[in-house]
C-alpha cells in the first residue's frame, strides 16, 4: 500500500511530531511504502493567489511548486493526516493545501453546466486523521467537529466509493498528562496496525 | 459601532469583492466606524509560526506581529466576516486570522486548562458567505463554516449578542437573479445592523 502522511505542526519537537514518529513506524513496519509531507518543513505557502483563483474553475494551477503535490495525490492509495485542532479546524496551512492541491483536473473535473463534478481521486482507498485538540469532546462534538467532517466527509467525498476512515483525537490536550499522552500513541499504534 | 470587517477573496471582480463593498457602503452610510480589514490586499500570512506557537500562551508586546490585527480586534464592538466558502471551510487566510490573533487574553482565557471565552468586546456578528455547492451538499458535510459561525464564534463573543449567517448555495448554477437577490439581502442587513 502507497500511504501519504500529510503533517501540519510548526514546532519539530512537539506531541503531534511524537504521534508523526509512531505513525511512520508502524506504516514501514507493515512494509507500507510511506512518503511524508510536511508542510511546515517545506514552507508550504498556503494562500490561494489571485491568479489562480480567476483561473480555478478551468484548468489546473500552473504553479510549478504545487507539481510534487499533485504527483503525491496522483501517488497515493492512502492518506494520512496528522495535525493539531486549532478553533475546532484545520491549521490554515493544511486549509490551503487543500485549497491549493486539491485542485480542478488534479482532485476533480467541473462538468461544463450543470451535473456532478467527476473526481480523479478514487484511487485513494484510505483516509485517516489523527488530531490533538484543546476542547473537551463534548463540546467538539456541538461545534460538529469541523476539522474532522471537511477531511472525513468533503475531502472523503473524492476519493473511493469504498474508501475506509477513521478519526482519532487527543482532546483536552491543555490537562493532558504524560499518561493519557502515552495511552493516546498505544491507541494510534492499535489503529495503524488495520489502517 | 466600530465594526470590524474581516475580509477574504482575492478577485477584485468576484462576487464576494461585490458583497464587501456592500457591507463596507452600507455600514458606513448608516454612521459606523468600519475598519475595513482585506486580509488579501494586507498580506496576512496565515501560518502560525514555531515561535507563536511555543510562546503560546505567554503575554506578547507591542512590538509582535499580530499586535496590530490584536488591537483591531480589540477595538471593534462588533465583527462581519465576508468570505467564499472553498472545501467546506474558511480560505486559508481568514483560518489563519483566527489561529494567529485570536490569543489567549484575546478571545479566551485557559482555566485549569479549560478554555474561557472573552471576546466580550463583541457584541454583534455577522458572516457573508458564498457556497459553490448546494445546502443539501453542505448540509451532508455537516456545514462545517455554519457551524463554525453559529456555534464556536457565538459562544466566544458576549454572551446573548446576535449572530446572523448570510450564505448564498450553488453559486456555481448562480444567475444574476440569485445574486441581486442575495446582495439586496446583504445590503437590507447592513442596513438594519
Amino acid at each position: 500500500m502507497r500511504v501519504l502522511v500529510v503533517y501540519c505542526h510548526p514546532v519539530p519537537e512537539s506531541y503531534c511530531a511524537a504521534i508523526r514518529d509512531t505513525a511512520l513506524d508502524v506504516l514501514k513496519g507493515r512494509g507500507w511504502d510511506v512518503r511524508l509531507l510536511d508542510l511546515y518543513a517545506e514552507n508550504f505557502d498556503p494562500v490561494m493567489s489571485c491568479e489562480a483563483r480567476r483561473f480555478y474553475n478551468d484548468r489546473a494551477p500552473d504553479d510549478p511548486a504545487l507539481r510534487p503535490h499533485f504527483e503525491l495525490l496522483r501517488w497515493a492509495e492512502a492518506i494520512l493526516f496528522i495535525y493539531p485542532t486549532w478553533w475546532y479546524g484545520l491549521p490554515a496551512m493544511l486549509k490551503g493545501w487543500f485549497d491549493r492541491v486539491w485542485a480542478t483536473d488534479i482532485a476533480f473535473k467541473l462538468p461544463a453546466g450543470k451535473g456532478r463534478i467527476t473526481s480523479l481521486m478514487r484511487h485513494v482507498t484510505k483516509v485517516g486523521v489523527i488530531t490533538t485538540c484543546g476542547a473537551p469532546t463534548w463540546w467538539s462534538v456541538i461545534v460538529g467537529q469541523p476539522g474532522r467532517k471537511t477531511i472525513l466527509r468533503g475531502m472523503r467525498a473524492l476519493c473511493a466509493t469504498r474508501c475506509r476512515t477513521f478519526f482519532l483525537a487527543h482532546y483536552l490536550m491543555d490537562s493532558s498528562t504524560p499518561k493519557s499522552r502515552a495511552a493516546f500513541l498505544a491507541k494510534v499504534r492499535a489503529r495503524l496496525e488495520r489502517f | 459601532m466600530n465594526i470590524l470587517v474581516l475580509y477574504a477573496h482575492p478577485v477584485e471582480s468576484s462576487f464576494n469583492a461585490g458583497l464587501h463593498r456592500t457591507i463596507v457602503e452600507r455600514l458606513s452610510a448608516a454612521g459606523h466606524v468600519v475598519d475595513d480589514c482585506d486580509l488579501y490586499a494586507e498580506d496576512f500570512d496565515p501560518r502560525l509560526t514555531r515561535a507563536e506557537r511555543l510562546g503560546y500562551h505567554d503575554a506578547r508586546g507591542p512590538d509582535d506581529a499580530v499586535a496590530g490585527y490584536v488591537e483591531r480586534l480589540q477595538r471593534a464592538e462588533a465583527m462581519v466576516l465576508s468570505f467564499p466558502v472553498w472545501n467546506y471551510g474558511y480560505p486559508a487566510i481568514l483560518k489563519g486570522f483566527f489561529d494567529r490573533v485570536f490569543l489567549p487574553g484575546v478571545s479566551f482565557k485557559l482555566v485549569d486548562g479549560k478554555v474561557q471565552p472573552t471576546l466580550h468586546n463583541i457584541r454583534k456578528m455577522a458572516a457573508i458567505t458564498t457556497y459553490g455547492g448546494s445546502r443539501f451538499r453542505a448540509m451532508l458535510m455537516g456545514d462545517p463554516p455554519r457551524k463554525i459561525v453559529k456555534r464556536m464564534l457565538r459562544a466566544t463573543i458576549k454572551p446573548g449578542a446576535p449572530v446572523s449567517y448570510l450564505a448564498h448555495y450553488s453559486m456555481n448554477l448562480s444567475t444574476d437573479e440569485t445574486r441581486n437577490a442575495f446582495m439586496a439581502r446583504v445590503a437590507a442587513t447592513m442596513d438594519a445592523f
